[in-house]
């Protein structure tokens, strides 16, 4: 019997690599578990019914990587759960919308493509906000992900089932996508790692775009050390992806153990247990030998609303695409814009239609200059005030979110809701690495719920960030 | 406070049908979202637009397979499948020429 409740991709990968364990017995393993509490958790939209004859191809690819004196890929054979709106040839992919409920991937996304070169085994797709729009994962069409920590709280979101998967033990790591925290506030709500790479470091092909100057491809995992694991299989220069950017583009400042914290950030709107539990995240970090400072960004209050103007009107632009012309939901009209209009009203649920339409607002003629031209001149300023507060520091540290889990429901106000992703919103605008870590849990009617410490380096500094999550984790 | 009818008018831009009572929430809803992220109006900044720091990157208008990009390579099939209605290989689309009356 494998215990899937500390296993980590590295200690699998040594254990596959000496034959204790196989990739089918890894694989079985997960399967059961599934089986066991997917039903409770919502976790999964599909469990691949492949599962098995992967597994069987990865141990038989080791069989043959050892005849021929090779070393073997360390993923080989690693169960992965994926977002659903990342492709996979032949298989389904919804975006846990109605819209393409029945759409099969034409496909592979280039990440997918890397990890299926790398042998993993795809155990799934994971449940989502639809279209990765919201922070809970309860406006999946298919119902809501359940937080492993308290099934009455949400995972959070948009990759909520992403980031419940690995907490619950139904995936030893995953993949998500993050356009302006939704990788990294599940990660929080759920107690597991989660990276939103530098844009550009992964490619965007086989990824169902949402905000094109925002999004990014990025792991789940239990520590450090398997997330960057997979980071480092995904990453990469694509001709596919032409806002893809080798990471040696960037120079990288050598690092000098300084932390920036913003602290004018942190004097309201964030939970009391959630601030004393940061605090000692930084005497946690001190005490590795951390100098903490404190670093400027004026422009960062602004960063929700700019966020808000310019992730809907992309929205907006991207979403035109699926009209029921050429693939996807299609239902008939009166006419050719009745056509659209009568699959749109069908096949996209509340939030997507209200991002729609706030994105097609933002950007009409009269209010184009008052939102949009705005709101792309602040986030220039906000992303020359990050360079300039990360100068001569290694990271910025913040909370990844302002409160642990919600409960289900509780945030029924957009905008209530659009104000948890407070913290994250501005890598995505900015372009800058960030990752969530677990930094301890706080108490909410007796039971002990997860919180995340982010923090974001330079762009192409992954490996710094990497470093000062290693050195918090000890 | 936005009004309904223009409520109304962005649906339709937005190529979405929403009922009434789905156009009252949404008034309600563009309010104070509106409110909220009119902050970036008061944004005064001797900054220029963002100007994307990469150069373009272009591609060779060469077929994917003589650019060894074997991920594109014979999906016509694929995504002549996810047509909603299909004939012949194509894609049957409303008619959309009509004579004049």
């Amino acid at each position: 019997m494998i215990d899937l409740t500390t296993l980590t991709i590295a200690e699998a990968s040594a254990k596959l690599a000496t034959k204790e364990y196989s990739a089918v017995g890894l694989a079985r393993a997960y399967k059961d578990a599934i089986n066991d509490k997917n039903a409770e958790l919502n976790v999964y939209l599909e469990v691949f019914d492949d599962i098995e004859e992967q597994a069987l191809a990865a141990d038989a690819r080791r069989a043959q990587d050892e005849k021929d004196g090779k070393t073997s890929h360390p993923l080989l054979g690693i169960p992965l759960a994926i977002k659903d709106n990342i492709l996979i040839e032949g298989r389904r992919a919804s975006a846990a919308s109605k819209m393409l409920e029945n759409y099969t991937a034409a496909y592979d996304a280039t990440a997918i493509r890397k990890l299926k070169e790398a042998g993993v085994v795809f155990l799934g797709r994971t449940n989502m906000d639809e279209f990765a729009m919201g922070g809970s994962t309860e406006n999946s069409a298919f119902g809501p992900t359940k937080n492993p920590h308290d099934t009455s709280r949400v995972a959070g979101g948009s990759s909520g089932g992403s980031a419940a998967a690995v907490a619950a033990n139904l995936a030893l790591a995953s993949l998500g996508s993050d356009t302006g925290g939704s990788i990294r506030e599940p990660a929080s709500f759920c107690g597991m790692v989660g990276l939103k790479p530098t844009y550009g470091a992964v490619s965007r092909s086989g990824l169902m775009a949402m905000g094109s100057s925002l999004d990014q491809i990025g792991p789940f995992a239990k520590n450090v050390t398997d997330a960057q694991m997979l980071f480092d299989a995904i990453a990469g220069l694509d001709p596919l992806d032409s806002t893809s950017v080798d990471l040696a583009t960037y120079t990288t400042q050598p690092q000098n153990k300084t932390i920036g914290v913003p602290r004018d950030l942190l004097k309201e709107g964030v939970d009391s247990d959630v601030l004393a539990q940061f605090e000692q995240s930084l005497d946690a970090l001190r005490a590795q030998g951390y100098k903490v400072v404190d670093v400027s960004i004026p422009s960062a209050s602004l960063a929700l609303a700019v966020y808000y103007v310019i992730m809907p009107a992309e929205v907006s632009s991207n979403l035109a695409r699926f009209d029921g012309v050429r693939y996807g939901l299609s239902v008939k009209g009166e006419n050719l814009i009745d056509d659209y209009a009568t699959t749109r009203e069908i096949g996209f649920g509340p939030e997507v239609r209200r991002r729609i339409m706030l994105g097609t607002y933002v950007l009409s003629s009269g209010y184009y200059d008052a939102y949009y031209g705005k709101a792309t001149i602040a986030r220039t300023q906000l992303a020359r005030e990050v360079a300039a507060a990360l100068d001569g520091i290694d990271v910025i540290a913040t909370p990844t979110a302002p409160c642990p889990a919600t409960r289900l429901g509780e945030k029924s106000d957009p905008l209530a809701m659009y104000l948890l992703d407070i913290f994250t919103v501005t890598a995505n605008l900015t372009g800058n690495p960030a990752i969530s870590i677990p930094m301890g849990t706080v108490d909410r009617d007796g039971n002990q719920l997860p919180v995340g410490l982010q923090l974001t380096a330079a762009h192409g500094a992954e490996a710094t960030l990497f470093e000062v999550a290693k050195a918090f984790e000890q | 406070m936005i009004s309904l009818q223009d409520i109304l008018a962005l649906a339709g831009l937005a190529r979405v049908k929403i009922t009434k009572a789905e156009a009252v929430g949404l008034q309600n809803d563009f309010s104070t979202i509106l409110d909220y992220v009119g902050q970036v109006n008061a944004v005064s900044s001797t900054v220029e637009a963002s100007v994307p720091e990469h150069h373009n990157v272009m591609r060779e208008d060469v077929p994917y397979a003589e650019r060894d990009i074997v991920a594109m390579v014979g999906r016509r099939d694929v995504l002549v499948q996810a047509f909603p209605e299909e004939k012949d290989g194509f894609n049957v689309v409303r008619k959309i020429i009509q004579k004049d009356e």
